[in-house]
Formats: structure tokens, C-alpha cells, sequence
């Protein structure tokens, strides 16, 4: 299939080189024209705008930072589109913000679903996201050869939106997992106890989690480097915040968490991997 | 002084008629005329047709959104008000939205000043409101005479901002405060002891505040009614967490609050007093006491 592919950051690239040793053909553009290249050796076509990467192609896909990026892109895609172009995008949204970026494309004759990913870096390299996907039956069918090549677990999840409530929904269990584990750590440390041997007995049981095996060994190892962002668990925490704030949700575990992210922002701990709440921790309880 | 209007809701209407009574030529816009019918007013056609009549505009409207409209939309207040002349706003709004809407003012040569109020719509109707005021010193003492007849403490905080910020700070200190008031009427009555006798008992001591007063005799009273309706301090919420983000600073208790008002609001609560935090917590647990 020929297929465009925007935004080339550490998920995005990646993805695109998934892409096309899944035998697509891929024109890639990026804002930085250099991120482009390791892309064009891998037998990709540079594009020199995003109307040039939808032009010519059946499929649109983006994976950028924020609402605003998505809805300037996908601006630029409406300049290039050929009729019956699918837009997908697979960055992490407010579901609000997507709804309305599908009805403007839908005016413009484009089919376009949000399909927002979980599994970080490593799920993209090895082509293992899950990929939770929102709009028509017709456009999921038309990007399923897509997200074949990227993900393993792909669903479906409903309508225009739903895939980015989905992903919000990820990010509440994901953020309180997180700050769950690390707060286990922290009591176990404090009680004296050998926190890797409490990690290997819970392991076991119901407090078992991909989070307590995987980011739990990264925290033992004291490994903070990204990873996922805390800045970006940050920024898709509240989305999940603005939401509740607009429906009237009470969600006080994710509010309590979304404060914690929001005090590794502002202490500095930004740019490193979401598990260094550890060290926040560690430091609100006399530790560090 | 000509003094303009906008905003003629339970807090501005009295705010309004005081100036009026101080001795001021009144001029009101209002989104709906006839919600200004009944003033001793000169009702004008546009936001912009006021602020050609007026050296001062208050406005005390809703949403930052409705703030810049009205100051600097289509027909808005920028659009008539002369260089020299100032704009007041009392609206609650977030402080990044009134210093770009003082920036965009200041380009015309009209001065703004935010300047939110604290006290409530009784605050407004006994001219007591507190007011905080960020921009700039020269121009709030110009306007000073006329914040007079609404309140009896102004307070020049800072620069353009700074009132929202100072405003803010109000809202998480005073809702937290009836946050607390209510869980503590909550515990009280699911331990079988009289709320009132609870709030009296505290009233002397150092958990006394106005809060427990005001907020918590209506919860004694079961009087929902609003005084001030919940939907705003939810809004106000919504600004406050906004700037916390923005900031990097953490407020665990204001967001575990910010989480009992949206709950509030899914319940319907919205336009009645923001002591329905009380009903909130009721509405978590049942009314069965717990022996053990």
C-alpha cells in the first residue's frame, strides 16, 4: 500500500521503518528535514511538506506531539489529498480534540480515525504496540494493513474519539501503576526491607503487572532514562483531567497521580522516565 | 463619572447599583436587554457603543472566552473606548488570559486592571466585597473612589495577572475550607453527634473561620440554595489546576477537591451552593454506621 507517514520521533520512526519492511511504500515528512534521512536509506521517499506526503497515497498516517501538531498537519494533508484518502492518527490526543479534527476532515471528503498506541519505544521497534483505534469500520479496515506491520494487539475500540478515550483510559492505570510500584518500593525501602525480593514475591500473586516486572526492574536498576517521558505521562494526564473536568467525573486516584507528575515537571525530572516518581518519593520521604 | 457595566448577574447587578447610588451616570450593555430594563441606567446597543460613552467599564462575566469577546471582539469594548479610559474586570479568570487581554488593551492606549472580587453576592449587596487588583498603581488609584463603593479592602497585588493569581490562591483556600467543613459535618452526623453543636463548639477555637460559619450553617441548615453556585468554583477549579500545571507546582489537596466538584457537578448540583459538598459525601456512603 502507498502510504504517508508524519511525524519522526522516537515512536514515529520506528514505526514508519515497520512500515515499509512490511512492504509498504512509504513517503515520510518531519518538521526537522535531518530526522528524514535514516528513513530515505531505509527506502523511504522524502516528502517536503505534509500535503506532499498525502499526495498520491491511500493512507495518511501522523505521530506528533500534541492537538495543535496534529490539526496543522492534517491542514496540510487536506492540500495533498487525493479523494477517498484515509487519515490516521496515532499521536495521544484529547478525544474532544479528535472528534473535531474528524468532522473537519470529513468535510473535506477524508476518512479519518484516531488510533493512539501503547508500548513505548520497544513496542515500536519490535512492532508490538497496541494500537486502539476510533472512526469509521471502513477506514479500520482500510489502515489494518498498517497497523499490522506495527502493533499486535489492535482493536477496534468504537466510533471517532473512542480510540483516544481508550488511550486515557490506559494512561489512568498506567500513571497509577506506576506510582503504585514506586510507592511499594519506597515503603519496602524505608521498612528496611530488600525491595527486589519484594518485587520477586509479588510477582506471584495479584499485585502481579507488566509495570511491577518491567518498569519495576528499571527502578531497581535505577535506570531513569526514557523510556516514556514523565513530561509526556504529564501532558496525557491531563488530558485525562480536562476530560473529567468537562464530563464531571470524580477520579481522585488520577487527579492525586496527575499532582505527582505535575511536581517531576516542575522539580526537574521532565525529560526523564516516568518511574523517576521514584525519586520524588524518595525525597518527600527522607530517602534521597 | 460615566461609569459602563457589563455583567448583570447576582454578583454585577449590585455591584451596578451601587455606582449608580454613589452618584455615577450608569451606562449597562447586557447580552439580554431586558435583564437591564429595570436599572437606573442608560442601556447601550454594543459593548463598543458603551465604551464610547465611558472613562471606566467594569465587567464581571464568566469564562476568560467571554472576557475577550466582549473587550476585544466584533462590536467590543476596545473598539469605543478612548485612549486614556480603563477597563476593570472582576471576572474570575485565568491570569494568563488578563495579561493578554491587558497586552492587547494597552496597544490601544486603554488601561486594564483585573480585579476579581472575593465575598459572595451578599459581599456585593453590602459593598464589602474584598478586591485584588493586578496592573498598574497609577491607574488603580484613579479608579480607587469607585472600587470604594463596592468594597472596603483593595489590595494592589501586581502587575497585570496578579489579581487572578491573588483570586486563585482565594478559591483553593476557600473551597478547600468548605471541603473540610463538610467532611467534618459528615463524620459528626455518622457518629450520632448534632452537627449544629459540632459548629458551635468549633466556632471559638482555632478551626473557626467563615468558612464554617457561612458554608457550614448552611449545611447545618440543609440550606442548598446557592449563595454561590458550586458550577463556579468548579470552573474556578478547572483555572486554578490550569496555572498549577503551568507552574510545575504540585496541589495534591486541590486536585483530591477539584475530584469532589466534578463529582458535585455529575450530580446535578451544579447551580445549587457549593455546601452541597456535604450531599457529595453522603452520596459516597451510606447513612449506615459502622460499630467496631
Amino acid at each position: 500500500m502507498k502510504i504517508g507517514f508524519i511525524g519522526l520521533g522516537i515512536m514515529g520512526r520506528p514505526m514508519a521503518l515497520n512500515l515499509l519492511k512490511g512492504g509498504h511504500e512509504v513517503t515520510v515528512w518531519a518538521r526537522r528535514a535531518e530526522s528524514m534521512q535514516p528513513l530515505r536509506e531505509a527506502g523511504a521517499q522524502g516528502a517536503d511538506s505534509p500535503a506532499g506526503a498525502a499526495q498520491g497515497n491511500e493512507l495518511v498516517i501522523s505521530m506528533v506531539a500534541d492537538a495543535p501538531d496534529v490539526a496543522e498537519v492534517m491542514r496540510g494533508v487536506v492540500q495533498g489529498a487525493a479523494p477517498g484518502l484515509v487519515a490516521v492518527d496515532m499521536s495521544t490526543i484529547a478525544p474532544a480534540a479528535a472528534r473535531r479534527i474528524g468532522e473537519e476532515l470529513a468535510a473535506a471528503g477524508i476518512d479519518f480515525m484516531d488510533a493512539p498506541v501503547s508500548g513505548g519505544e520497544v513496542g515500536a521497534i519490535a512492532g508490538t504496540l497496541s494500537i486502539m483505534a476510533g472512526g469509521s469500520e471502513a477506514a479500520f479496515a482500510r489502515a489494518q494493513p498498517a497497523f499490522a506491520c506495527m502493533g499486535k494487539n489492535i482493536v477496534h475500540v468504537g466510533a471517532s474519539g473512542a480510540g483516544q478515550v481508550a488511550k486515557a483510559c490506559n494512561q489512568i492505570v498506567t500513571g497509577m501503576g506506576v506510582l503504585a510500584v514506586a510507592e511499594a518500593f519506597a515503603f519496602a525501602a524505608k521498612n528496611g526491607v530488600d525491595r527486589s525480593r519484594v518485587r520477586e514475591a509479588l510477582l506471584g500473586g495479584f499485585a502481579y503487572s507488566k509495570i511491577l516486572e518491567n518498569h519495576g526492574q528499571r527502578m531497581l536498576d535505577r535506570n531513569f532514562k526514557p523510556g516514556f517521558k514523565s513530561w509526556m505521562h504529564e501532558k496525557d494526564l491531563n488530558i485525562v483531567m480536562q476530560t473529567a473536568h468537562e464530563l464531571g467525573v470524580c477520579l481522585p486516584g488520577a487527579a492525586a497521580t496527575a499532582q505527582m507528575f505535575n511536581a517531576m515537571v516542575g522539580s526537574g525530572l521532565g525529560e526523564e522516565d516516568s518511574i523517576a516518581v521514584l525519586k520524588l518519593l524518595e525525597r518527600l520521604s527522607g530517602q534521597a | 463619572m460615566k461609569v459602563g457595566f457589563i455583567g448583570l448577574g447576582a454578583m454585577g447587578r449590585p455591584m451596578a447599583l451601587h455606582l449608580q447610588r454613589a452618584g455615577h451616570d450608569l451606562h449597562v450593555w447586557a447580552r439580554r436587554p431586558e435583564s437591564a430594563a429595570d436599572l437606573p441606567a442608560t442601556v447601550c446597543a454594543t459593548p463598543a457603543e458603551l465604551g464610547r460613552r465611558c472613562e471606566v467599564v467594569f465587567t464581571i462575566i464568566t469564562s476568560s472566552a467571554d472576557v475577550e469577546a466582549v473587550a476585544l471582539g466584533a462590536d467590543g469594548l476596545s473598539e469605543g473606548m478612548a485612549a486614556g479610559s480603563v477597563l476593570v474586570d472582576c471576572s474570575t479568570i485565568a491570569p494568563d488570559a488578563a495579561r493578554r487581554i491587558a497586552g492587547r488593551l494597552a496597544d490601544e492606549g486603554i488601561h486594564m486592571l483585573d480585579a476579581p472580587v472575593s465575598g459572595g453576592s451578599q459581599g456585593a449587596i453590602d459593598a464589602t466585597l474584598a478586591i485584588m487588583a493586578g496592573g498598574d498603581a497609577a491607574v488603580l488609584e484613579r479608579v480607587r473612589p469607585l472600587l470604594a463603593c463596592l468594597g472596603q479592602r483593595i489590595v494592589h497585588v501586581g502587575p497585570n495577572g496578579a489579581g487572578q493569581v491573588a483570586k486563585a490562591c482565594n478559591q483553593m483556600i476557600m473551597v478547600a475550607a468548605i471541603e473540610a467543613a463538610a467532611e467534618a459535618m459528615r463524620l459528626a452526623a455518622a457518629a450520632g453527634v448534632d452537627q449544629a453543636r459540632v459548629r458551635a463548639a468549633l466556632a471559638g477555637g482555632s478551626a473557626g473561620s467563615r468558612v464554617l460559619e457561612v458554608f457550614g450553617g448552611r449545611m447545618v441548615a440543609r440550606d442548598f440554595a446557592a449563595g454561590v453556585e458550586a458550577r463556579l468554583h468548579h470552573k474556578d477549579y478547572g483555572l486554578v489546576l490550569e496555572a498549577a500545571r503551568k507552574s510545575g507546582v504540585p496541589v495534591p489537596l486541590t486536585a483530591a477537591v477539584s475530584q469532589q466538584l466534578n463529582a458535585l457537578m455529575s450530580l446535578g448540583w451544579g447551580d445549587d451552593d457549593t455546601a452541597s459538598l456535604l450531599r457529595v459525601l453522603e452520596r459516597s456512603a451510606g447513612d449506615v454506621s459502622r460499630t467496631r
